[in-house]
């Protein structure tokens, strides 16, 4: 086992070797605050291992082999079915979880897993416009993001989930559309939109938006919020039509032999205070409602983060999707990318 | 047109150092945008007190060393070996190495590691990592050892056999000595390689072996962050000074 | 005859056959699969992958991509050759400018590509530099195109054709050159007719250690490019990725390479039967 003797050989060279037990959480970026890990560490004696991914497709290409040696990691509620369908994930057990009463009413029995078995909602976020408000009128639908007048001034995500997603909204088809005609016309109000699009960007289009190189994007409500408590003058909508909303739930791998400090982890996280303070921080919508209660009256009544029940009412909770749609979706992807 | 050489040399280099000059520069900026704000060290500080940065600095040293020790050595022998008389088939190999892409390479080393990992229990970590970088970087090892023995006449081994040494003495106190400055050159080429790869060591890299291309990439996707300005200013400067330093001791052996 | 070949070729035996042939095998394995339900692979054993890439959609991919790798190792030959030539000559100092060609590879290879978002954007200071001179009124767009992924591609790949044509040319007997200027050639034309042939092996292995990468790249143009172009590296980046359809992404690579074997062996006959 070249992974013991390495750690024997660097033991017996006399470097101080830690000693307590260990957790290996994987994240996405910018999910904690800086005093989460640490304050956990220090009540339960554990070292925690902190690694951080950006997109989900990052953390299941390392947990679909199933020997990652992650023990958490927190992947986006569309991605569950194929995790529980590889067996990757384990059970949970109420009964080391005490703090799941702290949560959100609208997610202690969420559609993708309706008992909590197996995964604890964590944050969310939803897909939207950011604009700046110099614009006049500002968008308010997906439908707008293709007026001629933001030409090269305007950038979609470079997901084909969102992108395809904006589409289907625009003609008021289904979000998780499986029909192939669907699929195709979306596919083509995608081509039509593309010689409008500066570039098809993920986080990075924050600084651009902020600098005033790009006036118009689609955009997660997380980042939204970061460029925006940059720069006040920009503002965000959610679109008319509808809009996806994205749940990331903390799950324990079955590959992880420290179920029990594991679980601990989880209810550490579901505490009203640890949660505020994380969602104070990172500036994302917490599943958590005790704790939002705790947070200041401008973050809790936060229309970006917390859009009220009307707006609410328009969101949409991507599905999972079959092996034929998903290849669909795949090829008419690389189609409007490749042309 | 020694003059025309001279000033096109000096463009070339200003193309090539200019945009991580700029960088640099924007490195002590104050304001984390384009626009200049004034000088501040404060974007060093935070790379310094950084713990993930440190870690993966550290990781991926260690890694860059382990992988060029063990790719100069195979390489180096793998050279030899086909200098007295070549093997089409690893020659062909070789070659087929260098062909292969990046993310060819992360995928099937993964795959490899997948299905060992069924057997072993193992996990991915530094010496998936290090396998990996040796995988990649052995043929690069050999061209540049081969392409230095092209240029050692083999009568220089045979004299010394002649004159009574054994095949390994002609090769350790004939051939190696001349061949010094070619294996330098690979293992300074697999050190770069390995440290600045990133497409197949995120691929295999495991919970506690994230190295710095893994962490400035993720810094980068979030927005650029000054931060990423301020830590290759300080790789620049240390192997530049590491590269310079390298040069005086040779010029002196040299003499 | 030599017993010391066999040891000293093991460790490279061992790398061939652990850390090459099979990997690649498992991957020509995955390419004949078929993807799994969520992702991951599952049997029948087909060859429909293969079919899948002979679509018109991927070989236009691949077409592109031939032709941006075949650019940008054409600029590189043309802008790497005479700094080459200028180190060659260099006399003391050569070793100082080879270091300086290489230093540039010592920072992250995406900072270099952050390096050139940071010039290039709108606000950037290339721009920037612009409007305050007065030169432009609007911001230029010099990102997020192919002009853009060609500048990143030749900033990335020039030292590896520098190197091996200086190796080449530094090896060059100077007496040659002298010659031809003793028989009344110019510079020019001793450039031309003498220096050019005798450098071309360098130039013949730095072109391909330029188009190789290039044709795989998927950084640089998802980078510089804006998530635009679709060229085969990206292609085969997505479907290990966002698509988690292994089997076709496999078939791609295996596809990806048997064409690089073909030019490469090609080039190889061309290049042997002159001699």
């Amino acid at each position: 086992m070249k992974r013991r003797s390495f750690l024997i050989a660097a033991g017996l060279c006399g470097c101080a070797r830690d000693r307590r037990p260990r957790l290996n959480v994987y994240n996405w970026s910018n999910y904690a605050a800086p005093n989460t890990i640490p304050r956990f560490e220090a009540e339960h004696g554990i070292r925690v291992r902190y690694g951080t991914y950006e997109s989900n497709e990052e953390m299941l290409a390392k947990v679909m082999t199933g020997n990652s040696g992650w023990d958490i990691v927190f992947p986006t509620h569309s991605r569950l079915l194929a995790m529980l369908e590889n067996k990757l994930l384990a059970r949970l057990r109420h009964e080391w979880l005490p703090n799941l009463v702290h949560l959100d009413a609208r997610f202690r029995s969420p559609t993708w897993d309706p008992d909590l078995s197996w995964c604890v909602p964590y944050m969310w976020n939803a897909t939207g416009i950011i604009y700046d408000r110099s614009i006049v009128p500002a968008p308010a639908s997906w439908a707008d993001l293709w007026n001629e007048r933001f030409r090269g001034r305007m950038t979609m995500l470079d997901d084909p989930e969102d992108v395809l997603g904006a589409c289907l909204e625009k003609l008021r088809l289904p979000f998780s559309a499986t029909d192939a005609g669907d699929l195709r016309r979306a596919a083509l109000e995608a081509r039509r939109q593309k010689p409008l699009l500066r570039a098809y960007l993920n986080a990075e289009v924050r600084d651009q938006l902020v600098a005033g190189d790009v006036l118009v994007a689609q955009l997660w409500s997380t980042t939204a919020q970061q460029a925006i408590d940059a720069a006040p003058r920009l503002n965000f909508a959610y679109p008319s039509e509808g809009f996806p909303v994205y749940m990331d739930n903390a799950v324990i791998l079955r590959e992880s032999r420290r179920l029990e400090t594991a679980h601990r982890f989880l209810n550490y996280l579901l505490r009203p205070e640890v949660s505020a303070e994380i969602a104070d921080f990172t500036r994302t919508a917490t599943a958590n409602g005790a704790a939002r209660a705790l947070l200041p009256a401008a973050i809790r009544e936060n229309p970006l983060l917390y859009p009220p029940a009307d707006i609410f009412a328009r969101a949409v909770w991507p599905q999972p999707l079959s092996v034929d749609t998903q290849r669909l979706r795949d090829r008419l992807w690389t189609e409007i990318k490749a042309s | 047109m020694r003059r025309w050489l001279a000033v096109y040399a000096a463009l070339a280099f200003a193309f090539l150092h200019l945009p991580l000059a700029i960088l640099a520069l924007f490195s002590f900026n104050r304001s984390r945008f384009t626009v200049w704000e004034g000088f501040s060290l404060r974007w060093y500080q935070a790379a310094w007190r950084d713990p993930q940065l440190a870690e993966a600095a550290g990781n991926s040293i260690a890694i860059a060393l382990a992988a060029t020790v063990i790719a100069t050595l195979a390489g180096t022998a793998c050279a030899y070996g086909l200098w007295k008389r070549g093997s089409r088939l690893l020659t062909a190999g070789l070659y087929l190495s260098l062909v292969t892409p990046e993310i060819v390479t992360g995928i099937s080393l993964l795959a490899l590691f997948q299905w060992t990992f069924r057997w072993l229990d193992w996990r991915l970590g530094m010496h998936t990592v290090i396998l990996a970088h040796v995988a990649f970087s052995l043929a690069y090892v050999v061209i540049v050892v081969s392409a230095r023995l092209r240029t050692i006449s083999p009568t220089l081994e045979e004299a010394a056999m002649d004159l009574g040494a054994t095949e390994w003495q002609a090769f350790v106190h004939a051939t190696l000595p001349a061949l010094a400055p070619g294996i330098l050159a690979a293992a300074l080429l697999v050190l770069t390689l390995s440290f600045d790869d990133y497409v197949i060591t995120s691929m295999v890299a495991g919970v506690d072996s994230e190295t710095l291309p893994m962490v400035i990439y993720a810094l980068a996707r979030r927005g650029s962050s000054p931060v990423i300005n301020a830590v290759s200013a300080i790789m620049v400067v240390f192997f530049g000074s590491l590269i310079l330093l390298s040069e005086r001791l040779a010029a002196r052996g040299a003499r | 005859m030599s017993r010391l070949r066999p040891w000293f070729l093991a460790p490279a035996w061992a790398w061939w056959a652990v850390l090459f042939a099979a990997p690649l095998l498992i991957v020509a394995a995955y390419s004949l699969l078929t993807r799994g339900a969520y992702g991951g692979l599952s049997r029948p054993w087909t060859f429909e992958n293969y079919v899948r890439v002979a679509d018109p959609l991927y070989l236009a991919i691949l077409g592109r991509s031939i032709v941006m790798a075949l650019a940008a190792t054409a600029l590189c030959v043309l802008l790497g050759f005479p700094l080459a030539l200028f180190i060659s000559r260099s006399g003391r100092r050569k070793n100082l400018y080879l270091q300086l060609v290489l230093l540039p590879f010592w920072t992250s290879f995406l900072v270099r590509l952050y390096a050139w978002l940071f010039l290039l954007r709108d606000t950037g200071l290339v721009n920037t530099f612009l409007r305050s001179a007065g030169l432009i009124r609007e911001p230029l767009p010099l990102l997020y195109n192919n002009g853009a992924v060609l500048l990143g591609l030749v900033y990335g790949y020039l030292p590896f054709l520098v190197l091996p044509v200086y190796a080449t040319l530094e090896r060059m007997d100077p007496a040659l050159v002298e010659a031809a200027a003793d028989l009344g050639a110019g510079p020019w034309a001793s450039l031309f007719r003498v220096v050019l042939p005798l450098a071309a092996p360098g130039i013949g292995a730095g072109a391909a250690l330029v188009f190789i990468p290039c044709l795989g790249a998927y950084l640089t143009p998802d980078l510089l490019g804006g998530g635009r172009t679709v060229m085969i590296g990206n292609l085969v980046q997505n479907q290990f990725t966002t698509a988690r359809d292994w089997p076709f992404g496999s078939a791609v690579s295996v596809a990806l390479m048997a064409i690089v074997i073909a030019l490469l062996a090609l080039l190889w006959r061309k290049a042997k039967n002159p001699l």
